[in-house]
């Protein structure tokens, strides 16, 4: 029989049409998911890995706030100062409004975005829970705020460093400010990822955390002012726990040599200031996730 | 056979709403039309199957896996294409695929890789590294598909993809819904409350109404021939004389539209074929064709 000749291809220049192949590699769990949900919100707070117009509101506001931190460390080095003339908690109270608008402008990004577009369906028909999506979502928000906070401290401290200040007391400040800025991050996150969660309009997200965060602390310090000269105390103690700003500054009266007006007084108040912040932080949080969860049940 | 999705007595209550109503389905592989109009608890039924929203009572299964006990693992195998707008408009469809990739568990480099071969697959070029914000409706909609395939699901739902659509974007779009389920070999679950276009692409259709099961069979059992024939000749006149000479030969004719219907008439004892061909010789006019009749899926709602 004779043989069939085969018909051969050339070796190139074949378009082969692979149809549809399937994936067999390997699959993450539920942690690494989340980890990546968490750089890349990270990511996004900074307008990384979005256009180029959304990078230009965050990085713009961390080098305002970093700018006074330059100057101060070049004024020290000029005139050979032997003390920082801003103290490292108390930059982050000088620097407030700068604080207030990135986490006003950049919570949206990260709560409202997938809601107005309603990307969040996509979200929750993978595998991980409304609850760890809140979180992952809510922890990007927490570590931008800490880097726009810390950024700064980082910078007086190898300013006060190289100028030659006295090492162990600033280490001291600086770890005590950065423990203060954890706290102060903790409530800004939840405040604002709150109200970002719950409004889909970003205008109005950014509006309503700054009337929290600003107004909320301007009629904090007016009551605070009033009763400083009335000589009531206590009563401006107690004012003092409404408002993020001014129980960062009660904590920063108490743990370090900065003086604000009517500072906590006595082990009950100073302990009812940092008890607060805390339960801000994990409270805003809570918000957070009971709201995608009811989200996803709609 | 596996079932792919399986409920029994599948009842969701939204108080004043009764969403689904005692459901009991048996859906196997291939492509399965979810039909019913709108408020029928189609999307309902689709959240419950993803585990987002939990029955007032009765179970379901999808994959075998229980739809309360084993959500997030249903939700990765399962590919979900939602009925509304859920893209961001300053985000490129290659990074948002990459990104929802890996939201479903694939490594970095996978999700990349899937991502240009999930976009090559629904006719999504270089457009894919544009905004999504600039995409026309039948773009976004191809979009959407691309990141329910993302991960290689088993299952895809997909929740009204012909929505919006014009006529060929329509047409598109359910090629695309009849590759994915025939060459790629997933199940897919395609609702929709146009009957019509899902007898062209399903194995299987299911019909909804108010929560409850009104029929589930084969698409073809929807489409049995009636006995029916249809006949075109050219020209209104050819067809007025094509009319009367059928009807002399004593079958019941009428016009429909462009077309003459001759109902069965097994009396006679001839092969109507054969009537139809000799007339239209004798009369000298032009036979375009001959077809029989099939029943539409709208039909059963008539019936019912």
């Amino acid at each position: 029989m004779p043989e069939q000749p085969v018909p051969r291809t050339g070796a190139s220049g074949v378009i082969h049409d692979l149809g549809y192949r399937p994936y067999d590699g390997p699959r993450n769990g539920s942690g690494t998911i989340a980890s990546a949900l968490f750089l890349s919100g990270f990511r996004n707070a900074f307008g990384l890995g979005r256009s180029g117009k959304s990078k230009v509101l965050p990085f713009l506001l961390l080098a305002l706030n970093l700018l006074p931190a330059v100057i101060i460390v070049g004024a020290m080095t000029l005139f050979n100062a032997n003390e920082l003339p801003l103290g490292y908690a108390r930059y982050a109270s000088a620097t407030q409004i700068l604080v207030s608008i990135f986490v006003a402008a950049q919570a949206p990004v990260l709560f409202s975005r997938d809601l107005r577009h309603g990307s969040i369906a996509l979200y929750l028909a993978r595998p991980l829970s409304s609850a760890a999506y809140a979180v992952a979502r809510w922890a990007a928000l927490l570590a931008a705020t800490l880097v726009f906070l810390l950024v700064p401290i980082v910078a007086l401290y190898v300013g006060a460093v190289l100028a030659e200040l006295d090492f162990s007391e600033q280490t001291e400040e600086a770890a005590k400010a950065a423990l203060l800025a954890v706290l102060l991050a903790l409530m800004l996150t939840g405040i604002s990822g709150l109200i970002a969660s719950v409004s889909v309009r970003r205008g109005f997200a950014v509006v309503a955390t700054i009337a929290v965060l600003l107004l909320g602390n301007g009629v904090v310090t007016a009551v605070q002012g009033i009763s400083d000269e009335q000589g009531e105390l206590r009563v401006g103690e107690v004012a003092g726990l409404f408002s993020p700003y001014s129980l960062y500054r009660g904590g920063t009266s108490a743990l370090t040599d900065e003086l604000f007006l009517t500072p906590p007084t006595g082990a009950v108040m100073t302990a009812a200031y940092f008890a607060v912040m805390v339960l801000v932080g994990i409270a805003g949080l809570a918000g957070i996730v009971l709201r995608y969860r009811r989200i996803a049940g709609r | 056979m596996e079932q792919v999705i399986r409920t029994r007595g599948l009842t969701k209550d939204y108080g004043s709403v009764l969403a689904l109503d005692d459901l009991s389905l048996d859906i196997g592989p291939g492509i399965t039309g979810l039909v019913g109009a709108n408020g029928a608890g189609k999307s309902t039924l689709i959240k419950v199957l993803l585990g987002l929203v939990p029955p007032s009572s009765g179970e379901a299964t999808v994959l075998g896996l229980d739809v309360i006990r084993d959500a997030a693992a249903i939700r990765a195998r399962v590919g979900y294409l939602p009925e509304h707008d859920c893209l961001p408009p300053d985000v490129s469809a290659s990074d948002f695929v990459v990104h929802l990739g890996m939201m479903s568990g694939l490594p970095r480099v996978a999700a990349r890789e899937r991502a240009a071969e999930v976009l090559r697959h629904v006719g999504l070029a270089e457009e894919r590294y544009r905004p999504m914000g600039g995409y026309s409706t039948g773009m976004k909609q191809r979009a959407k598909l691309a990141q329910a395939l993302a991960h290689d699901p088993r299952l895809v739902l997909l929740d009204e993809p012909t929505n919006g659509l014009d006529p060929a974007a329509r047409d598109d779009m359910l090629g695309l819904v009849q590759r994915v389920g025939q060459d790629f070999g997933f199940s897919v679950l395609v609702t929709s409350h146009l009957l019509g276009e899902l007898e062209r692409v399903s194995d299987n259709v299911v019909i909804l109404d108010s929560g409850r099961l009104l029929r589930a069979s084969q698409t073809r059992d929807f489409l049995d021939a009636t006995g029916t024939l249809l006949v075109e000749v050219i020209g209104a006149d050819a067809q007025t004389r094509m009319g009367h000479a059928l009807a002399a030969a004593g079958v019941p004719v009428q016009a429909r539209g462009g077309l003459l219907a001759l109902d069965p008439a097994p009396e006679l004892g001839l092969d109507v074929h054969d009537l139809i061909r000799d007339t239209a010789f004798d009369l000298g006019v032009g036979l375009v064709r001959i077809q029989a009749d099939h029943r539409r899926i709208e039909d059963v709602f008539a019936d019912a």
